[in-house]
């Protein structure tokens, strides 16, 4: 009777965790801020993008691990901070919220499919800008407009840029 | 009385003041992230605040961010500058070329206008030089162009535009401004034939300008004329100037025909030869000698009195 039991019970697939090379992580840390900073002055459509954002939802998703999540979430959006002219913190906070949710989910569900990881992005990237708007409509004396049309438009750029991005580095991932 | 746990496993029973830390404990275990990121937001909300009350101009972190992007953000500039440089000039130097070829294209055909031009420039001065001819001369005439020459070496005649509807007959003479063509041969209705002064077959009384002397002008050789029945004692000089004399009642008195090229003694007369003063492989336009009455004709060709 145990073992017809253990016979009808199916085995749960092992979640697969993958690994960066650090150099690879800091790499493209480093040039999606660089292309955020440099990229809107060559092409109008580029202040749409935000690369930040899809480096730390991909890098969240990848390692699965909802602390490190938030420290490179934070990371990155205090270095987004220090190099816009706001306030130090109101990107620290909303990338990490978001990473922390990135990584929740990729706990919670396999993120490996293309459909999966497009569902996701168009989840996050409005949750992002929508975090981004309550903490500068609460915090700062001078929030800026609400502008939907920017907001749509800027979902569907990042979620195309983060399909092509996404399938960019997972050609550096390893499985651990 | 008797304890109901087995005496292989004696129950410790934990004291209940204990246990609510515990379960505390394991309640953050159990959510360590979140409350991490809590931490983490608190943390930043702080800083914020802070910020909003001191109100500085600029902060330690943006002064590291800036000096790491700084020069990488230059670079990329000026890479993006280069290559937008080099674009533009590829651009600006095929466009050029295109230019280029078209103005090539404009220069030749200014070219040939401007050939044009000048060949309606230089007809319109002979034309011109035409006139004022005509204007000088005492008989009349009619102006025609050059449209064909006779075929062949041996032949020299040229066609000219105007025929009978002219007025023209033949025998007529026909000049330039610079010395007598010939005399026309045969007419058309719209045109006629004119025979050359350097035809074999021509013939014209002519006068030597200085001297007097006066001879036959045939057609020779190399478009040259030959004057013949003048006597060898006859003085003529390389140079001198060959006239019509009117005598043979075609070629008006005193007109140019060419210049003496060289004179020579034969048995009784000289051999003279004559380079016509008219252009005769380069004719275009020329004046057809209308002829007057006879009575007229003779006035114009008699010498002056005294």
């Amino acid at each position: 009777m145990v073992l017809s039991t253990a016979m009808s019970t199916p085995t749960p697939r092992p979640i697969e965790v993958f690994r960066m090379h650090p150099a690879v992580l800091w790499v493209t840390v480093f040039v999606a801020l660089l292309l955020q900073t440099f990229l809107p002055l060559k092409l109008p459509l580029a202040r749409l993008f935000d690369f930040p954002l899809l480096v730390t939802i991909y890098f969240a998703v990848v390692r699965r691990n909802k602390v490190f999540a938030i420290g490179l979430g934070t990371g990155i959006g205090l270095l987004q901070d220090a190099l816009s002219h706001s306030y130090i913190g109101i990107f620290g906070m909303a990338k990490a919220l978001i990473a922390y949710l990135a990584a929740s989910a990729s706990v919670k569900f396999e993120l490996d499919e293309v459909l999966a990881r497009l569902a996701l992005t168009g989840i996050l990237v409005p949750a992002h800008s929508l975090a981004l708007l309550a903490l500068e409509r609460g915090l700062v004396e001078v929030p800026p407009p609400f502008q939907p049309l920017d907001l749509a438009s800027g979902v569907l750029v990042n979620v195309g840029l983060g399909l092509v991005l996404f399938q960019v580095l997972d050609r550096f991932r390893r499985p651990t | 009385m008797f304890e109901s746990s087995s005496p292989e496993t004696p129950r410790v029973e934990q004291p209940p003041e204990r246990e609510a830390p515990e379960k505390v404990q394991a309640f953050v275990g159990r959510r360590r992230a979140f409350f991490i990121l809590l931490g983490v937001l608190v943390a930043q909300l702080l800083l914020l605040s802070a910020q909003i009350t001191r109100d500085q101009k600029v902060r330690l972190i943006q002064v590291w961010a800036v000096a790491v992007f700084d020069p990488f953000a230059r670079a990329l500039h000026g890479m993006s500058d280069a290559t937008t440089g080099a674009w533009k000039s590829y651009r600006e130097l095929w466009q050029a070329q295109q230019q280029n070829r078209e103005l090539q294209i404009q220069l030749v055909a200014a070219r040939a206008q401007i050939q044009q031009l000048n060949e309606q420039a230089a007809e319109g001065r002979r034309l011109r030089e035409l006139l004022e001819f005509r204007n000088r001369l005492p008989f009349q005439t009619v102006a025609a162009e050059v449209i064909a020459t006779s075929p062949g070496e041996a032949s020299k005649a040229i066609f000219i535009d105007k025929g009978t509807d002219a007025g023209l007959t033949p025998d007529l003479a026909v000049i330039t401004p610079a010395g007598v063509v010939g005399k026309i041969l045969a007419v058309f209705p719209h045109s006629a034939q004119v025979l050359l002064i350097t035809d074999s077959s021509s013939g014209a009384a002519c006068a030597l300008e200085r001297s007097r002397v006066q001879g036959i002008l045939k057609g020779g050789k190399l478009n040259q004329c030959l004057v013949q029945y003048v006597m060898n004692e006859a003085p003529v000089a390389i140079g001198e100037l060959v006239l019509t004399s009117g005598l043979d009642q075609i070629y008006p008195k005193g007109l140019p025909i060419g210049t003496v090229a060289q004179t020579a003694d034969g048995n009784i007369y000289k051999n003279i030869t004559v380079q016509p003063t008219a252009a005769l492989d380069r004719l275009e336009g020329v004046l057809v000698v209308l002829k007057p009455p006879s009575g007229e004709l003779q006035a114009l060709n008699a010498p002056a009195r005294p």
